[in-house]
C-alpha cells in the first residue's frame, strides 16, 4: 500500500477527490447495482434491495457492543450537567452537529467518493485524540467487520478486514459501515442517515439506562434527534477536507476527562 | 503578507541558525539563549501588528539532528476585521532525530468579524521532542462582547518519519466558529472563555507522564482533559485541552506542565521570557 509521504499531499489527493457539493451515488458495483435499484416485489410492497439490510445494519441491536460506550456523556452525568431528558437532548445535539458530522460522517463521505480506505483509516485513528473515544470505535468497528463477513460478504469488505489483519487499517466503525453500505448499493445520502441514526438510537437508549429516563422520554428524544441528524446528512456534503475531525473542546475535554472517572457504566 | 524560513543545527554546543530568510511582515529577533543548554531562542515578530483579510503568512522552520529551538513570539497575535475574506497562517515544521522544539507562542486574539485559519504541519522523527502549547481568547469587540469572531481554526498535523514510512500520529483540529450558533454552552465551550492546548510528542510521553501533568491540573482555574495518541514507529503524542475564564490562568497551567517537562527531560528551569 502506498504510503502518503506528506500531509499536505494527502490533503491535496483528498481534496481533489472531495468536490464540495452533493456527491454523485455509489459506484455502480456489487451483486446489487444502483441502476437497477433491485426493486424486490414481495406481494403487494416493494422494497428496495438493500432497504432491510440497511435495517438490520442500523439495528440497535446489532452486536457491536454500542450498549457498553457513552462517547463522553457519562462524564456529564457524573457531574450532575446531564440529569434529564432535556439537558441529554442539549448534549445529543451537540454530538450530532459535532463529532459525529464531522468525524464519521464526513468519513463515510470521503468513502464513498473514493479516497483511499487506509488513508481515511489513519485519519480517524489520528483525529480521535481522546484514546477511549479512539478504541471504541476500532472496538465497534472490528465487530462490524466480523459480522459484515458473514451476513454482507463483499471483496471491498474483504479488502478491508485485510488491511486490518495486516495490521496497516485499525478497523473503524463508521468505515466499516460504509464498506457494507456501499457494497449493497445504498446510496450516500441513505447510508450517512441510517449510521447517524442508529448511532443516536445506541447513545439515547444508554441515556435511558444510565441517567435514568423513561421509555417514552427516550423516543421523544429520538424524534428530535432526527432533525438533527437530517441536517447533518445536508450538511456534510459540503464540508470541505480541511473540516475533517473538527472537534469542540467541551466534547472532547469530557471524552478525555472520562478516562479518570472513578464510577463508571460506560467504556467511553 | 509573510514569509520566513529558519534552520537550526548544532554548531560546537549550541544549536544556532544555519539558515534564515524573511519577507514582507514577519522576521525574528536576534537569538538569545536563556541557559547554558545550547537552546537557542527565537522570538517571531510580526512588525505589522496583526492579521487581516487576506493576509498570508507563511513560516518554515527545520531543528535539524540533535539541535534544540524554543521558538515564540513577540505579542500576542491579533486578527482584526477580514470582510469576505480570512487571514491565514501556514507553518511547516521538520525535527530531525533527536531534535527539541518549544512552541510557545502568546494567545491568539480574533477582533470582530475576524475570520482566521492556522495551518500547522509537523513532521519529526522517533527520536524527536516537540511540546507546543497555544491559547485562543474569546476576542474582542468594541461593545465588550464575546465571541463576535467568524471563525477561528486551528489545525495541527503531525507525521512521523520513521522506519515504518511517513505516518500521521495525530490531527488536532480545532474549530470555533461563532455564527453558527451557541458556542458558548455544554459541548462547546461549557460557559468558559478561553481554551488553552498543549501538545506533546516525545518517545518517553507515557501514561505516567499523563498522570503526573493530570495532577498539576486541580491547582488551575481550568476545566482540563489529558488524553494520549496512537503511537507511531515507538513515538506518542500527549494532549491536554483546558478551558478557563482567563489567558492567566491557562498560561499559568500551560507553564506548570512544561517546566515539568523541562526539568524531568531536560533539567532546565521553568521557562522565563520576560515578556511582559
Amino acid at each position: 500500500m502506498p504510503v502518503p509521504r506528506r500531509s499536505q499531499s494527502s490533503q491535496a489527493r483528498i481534496g481533489a477527490l472531495a468536490p464540495v457539493g452533493p456527491s454523485r451515488g455509489p459506484p455502480r458495483r456489487g451483486p446489487i447495482s444502483l441502476a437497477s435499484l433491485a426493486l424486490l416485489t414481495l406481494g403487494a410492497a416493494s422494497v428496495s434491495g438493500y432497504q432491510l439490510a440497511l435495517q438490520q445494519l442500523g439495528d440497535s441491536a446489532l452486536p457491536t457492543g454500542a450498549f457498553a460506550h457513552s462517547l463522553g456523556f457519562e462524564t456529564y452525568v457524573d457531574a450532575g450537567v446531564v440529569r434529564d431528558e432535556a439537558s441529554f437532548g442539549v448534549w445529543l445535539s451537540a454530538f450530532i452537529f459535532q463529532s459525529l458530522t464531522y468525524s464519521d460522517g464526513l468519513a463515510i463521505r470521503f468513502f464513498y467518493e473514493g479516497v483511499d480506505l487506509g488513508e481515511l483509516d489513519a485519519l480517524l485513528s489520528a483525529s480521535l485524540l481522546p484514546r477511549q473515544v479512539r478504541e471504541a470505535s476500532v472496538k465497534m468497528g472490528l465487530r462490524l467487520l466480523e459480522i459484515g463477513a458473514e451476513v454482507f460478504p463483499s471483496p471491498e469488505l474483504e479488502l478491508y478486514r485485510d488491511l486490518v489483519t495486516t495490521g496497516r487499517a485499525a478497523g473503524h466503525q463508521p468505515l466499516a459501515f460504509a464498506v457494507v453500505a456501499r457494497s449493497l448499493g445504498v446510496p450516500l445520502p441513505e447510508a450517512l442517515a441510517a449510521y447517524l441514526f442508529a448511532t443516536v438510537t445506541s447513545l439515547t437508549q444508554n441515556a435511558v439506562r444510565a441517567i435514568p429516563l423513561g421509555q417514552n422520554a427516550g423516543q421523544r428524544l429520538l424524534r428530535q434527534a432526527a432533525d438533527g441528524v437530517a441536517a447533518a446528512v445536508e450538511r456534510i456534503p459540503h464540508l470541505t477536507p480541511d473540516d475533517f475531525g473538527a472537534v469542540t473542546p467541551g466534547l472532547e475535554i469530557s471524552q478525555m476527562r472520562h478516562e479518570r472517572q472513578r464510577a463508571r457504566m460506560f467504556m467511553s | 503578507m509573510g514569509e520566513l524560513e529558519l534552520r537550526v543545527a548544532v554548531r560546537g554546543q549550541r544549536s544556532v541558525a544555519a539558515h534564515q530568510y524573511h519577507r514582507g511582515a514577519l522576521r525574528v529577533l536576534r537569538p538569545h539563549y536563556l541557559d547554558d543548554s545550547g537552546q537557542v531562542c527565537y522570538v517571531v515578530v510580526n512588525p505589522g501588528g496583526a492579521y487581516l483579510g487576506a493576509d498570508l503568512f507563511l513560516l518554515d522552520v527545520e531543528v535539524a539532528d540533535s539541535a534544540s529551538l524554543l521558538l515564540t513570539t513577540q505579542s500576542a497575535t491579533k486578527v482584526y476585521r477580514t470582510p469576505g475574506s480570512f487571514a491565514e497562517q501556514r507553518m511547516n515544521l521538520r525535527l530531525g532525530e533527536g531534535a527539541r522544539l518549544e512552541l510557545m507562542p502568546d494567545q491568539l486574539i480574533a477582533y470582530r468579524e475576524a475570520s482566521y485559519r492556522q495551518h500547522t504541519h509537523i513532521t519529526v522523527r522517533p527520536s524527536s521532542s516537540l511540546v507546543m502549547a497555544e491559547v485562543v481568547t474569546p476576542g474582542w469587540s468594541p461593545d465588550g462582547a464575546a465571541f463576535r469572531y467568524e471563525e477561528v481554526r486551528l489545525r495541527n498535523s503531525i507525521r512521523v518519519e520513521g522506519p515504518d514510512g511517513n505516518r500521521l500520529l495525530a490531527l488536532d483540529n480545532l474549530l470555533i466558529r461563532p455564527p453558527a450558533g451557541d458556542v458558548t454552552g455544554m459541548g462547546f465551550m461549557e460557559g468558559f472563555s478561553h481554551v488553552g492546548s498543549l501538545l506533546v510528542v516525545d518517545p518517553r510521553v507515557d501514561q505516567a507522564l499523563a498522570d503526573d501533568l493530570n495532577a498539576l491540573a486541580p491547582d488551575h482555574g481550568a476545566r482540563t482533559g489529558i488524553s494520549l495518541t496512537r503511537t507511531v514507529s515507538g513515538t506518542t503524542g500527549l494532549v491536554l485541552r483546558a478551558l478557563s475564564n482567563s489567558t492567566g490562568e491557562l498560561n499559568n497551567l500551560l507553564a506548570a506542565c512544561t517546566s515539568l517537562l523541562r526539568k524531568r527531560w531536560h533539567r532546565q528551569e521553568p521557562l522565563n521570557l520576560r515578556k511582559h
